[in-house]
């Protein structure tokens, strides 16, 4: 598993890079750092059909933080969703593709791009699922900075109260949010050990480690606790591009053409 | 008014098992039997409106249609960027059921009162905004709610509400309903207060001076054509609403009569650009303070004949 997928992040990355508009495209840096994860979530745990997208038994993914929506989109089109083809209009006048997710794309459950809004849809989706009985698992990729926001902690606790353990939040922990650093910022302290008394579980994982995600999942799934999981999966920033690697700068900064044709000769 | 309007989503839901009904911790000694009946389909989220919202979104997102109750600036304010992103950008099936139209809720005050819902919530795509006058409204309206898709706000009054109409009509969705015709001066209201333009009309009647009124009951879409008809053949429109001037029916109407370059002039009456220190135990009180009720309309158009 581990081999194969990270071959298949390799491909991943090198498309998210090749997609860029130079001089235009942001977000970089944690588009980058996802990348495993998506790959992780596409390519062994979700239970999705790119051939229907709308399949009435599958999981259902939502990337809360919106503004990685390359990551996505570059993830979905090598699983099957889309022609790869799609990716060239990212960024571009008139092109298919924006900075942010939307559901313009197939395999896009739900367009976002501002902070707080994906853990309180993906609560309401899980209570559908038990309420209907189903085995569908409702699970939502947010950022750290994200814990800002107090929708958040209000879908935490209601998730803790209704005890939905179909629901799984994975905190992308770069440690950085708009404007710095994110302990410097509000000091969340241990992530885990605040969502624990809230009423989850809570994992700490490498987050470009596919053994350790692969561990997460199997005992989030042999759990009898009946409780939401919560996967605060460590992060590096603009993970696999030597300039961009743990840089707050790659939150805002587009790369220039002769940037991006260095990274991806790098790359080959 | 709200009752009748929770009602009618019981009943819907009985005929849909795929609905929900969320409520963010209102509703006492209102929404009990829904709960009753629907136990797991009836959800209080807690006094977290935001969650609400996106519970809804999530719940819809999965093919239901979920009814969402409470408080206009607790539903439409706190969480108008959930109802903006995760429900008109989505397109779902929210009915977002608002209690309190105006100064309905008396005497809790400018926190409890809306008057700027109808203004934030027209600026959204997609939407669907009711606004009933009486409980036969109200429940026309839910009806028509079933049957719609995409996100819906329904403006409904207090626990109170005049009698308007005896008996159900063919209210059809997006066009204004003439209640009296009129010459020179017609009278366009929205929701319970069209009471009081109805008043003002069988004063001005008994002096044989026929003043038209036209209850705009649904604001999203709007009637746009009514209203450029009536601007094209009259010479005063008043506008009547429990809302701030701006934004709100008299910025719809004005927005039409400036690009249909009709007859008439227009005079919006409606709450000023401020917030109500008085106390007031009922909108009727409320209105009479701010002449906004059938005497003050009367007064008002007796200016500007």
């Amino acid at each position: 598993m581990k081999d194969k997928l990270e071959n298949i992040a390799k491909e991943v990355r090198r498309g998210l890079i090749t997609a860029l508009n130079p001089g235009i495209s942001h977000h970089i840096g944690c588009s980058l750092g996802i990348v495993e994860l998506l790959t992780y979530l596409y390519f062994e745990e979700l239970h999705v059909d790119p051939n229907c997208p709308k399949d009435s038994e599958r999981d259902m993914f939502i990337l809360s933080k919106g503004h990685a929506g390359i990551a996505l989109f570059t993830t979905l089109a090598h699983r099957g969703f889309f022609d790869r083809k799609l990716l060239e209009g990212y960024d571009q006048d008139g092109g298919f593709l924006p900075e942010h997710a939307t559901t313009v794309v197939p395999g896009v459950e739900l367009s976002t791009g501002s902070l707080g809004h994906g853990l309180p849809v993906a609560a309401g989706l899980a209570v559908d699922f038990m309420a209907t009985k189903s085995k569908r698992r409702a699970i939502v990729l947010m950022s750290d900075g994200e814990l800002d926001e107090g929708s958040n902690w209000e879908a935490i606790m209601f998730g803790g109260h209704r005890k939905l353990a179909n629901l799984v939040a994975i905190v992308d922990k770069n440690g950085f949010q708009g404007y710095g650093v994110t302990t410097d910022i509000i000091n969340l302290g241990s992530i885990a050990d605040k969502v624990r008394m809230f009423g989850w579980d809570a994992y700490e994982i490498d987050g470009h480690d596919f053994t350790q995600m692969k561990l997460a999942f199997t005992q989030i799934k042999q759990s009898k606790s009946g409780k939401p999981s919560m996967i605060i999966a460590k992060t590096v920033k603009g993970k696999g591009i030597a300039g961009l690697e743990g840089k707050f700068e790659s939150h805002y900064h587009s790369i220039d053409q002769t940037t991006k044709n260095a990274i991806l000769t790098e790359m080959k | 008014m709200r009752q009748v309007t929770i009602e009618a989503a019981h009943k819907i839901m009985q005929s849909n098992p795929k609905s929900y009904f969320l409520v963010g911790d209102l509703g006492y000694h209102a929404v009990e039997a829904i709960e009753q009946e629907f136990p797991n389909r009836f959800i209080n989220v807690g006094i977290a409106e935001q969650d609400m919202i996106g519970i809804a979104a999530g719940l819809a997102l999965n093919g239901n249609k979920v009814f969402v109750y409470s408080i206009i600036p607790f539903l439409t304010m706190r969480p108008f960027e959930q109802i903006r992103n995760d429900l008109c950008y989505q397109n779902l099936d929210v009915v977002l059921i608002g209690a309190g139209g105006g100064f309905a809720y008396g005497v809790l005050g400018p926190t409890h009162f809306a008057l700027e819902d109808i203004a934030i919530m027209r600026s959204l795509p997609n939407i669907t905004i009711f606004s009933p006058a009486d409980e036969t409204e109200a429940v026309l309206q839910m009806n028509l709610a079933k049957h719609i898709k995409g996100p819906i706000y329904i403006r409904t009054g207090g626990r109170t509400a005049p009698k308007i109409f005896d008996k159900r009509y063919d209210l059809k969705l997006g066009k204004g309903k003439i209640m009296c015709e009129g010459e020179d001066v017609w009278i366009i209201a929205t929701g319970p207060i069209l009471g009081e333009a109805i008043e003002a009309a069988k004063e001005f009647a008994k002096k044989k001076i026929k003043i038209g009124v036209v209850n705009m009951h649904t604001l999203k879409p709007f009637d746009k054509k009514l209203v450029a008809s009536i601007s094209g053949k009259s010479k005063l429109i008043v506008t009547l609403e429990e809302h701030f001037i701006a934004g709100g029916l008299g910025s719809l109407v004005a927005e039409v009569m400036a690009e249909d370059h009709g007859t008439a002039r227009l005079i919006r009456m409606g709450v000023d650009d401020r917030f109500m220190k008085e106390v007031a135990t009922t909108d009727k009180y409320a209105r009479k303070i701010l002449g906004l009720d059938a005497m003050g309309i009367i007064q008002k158009i007796k200016e500007n004949l």
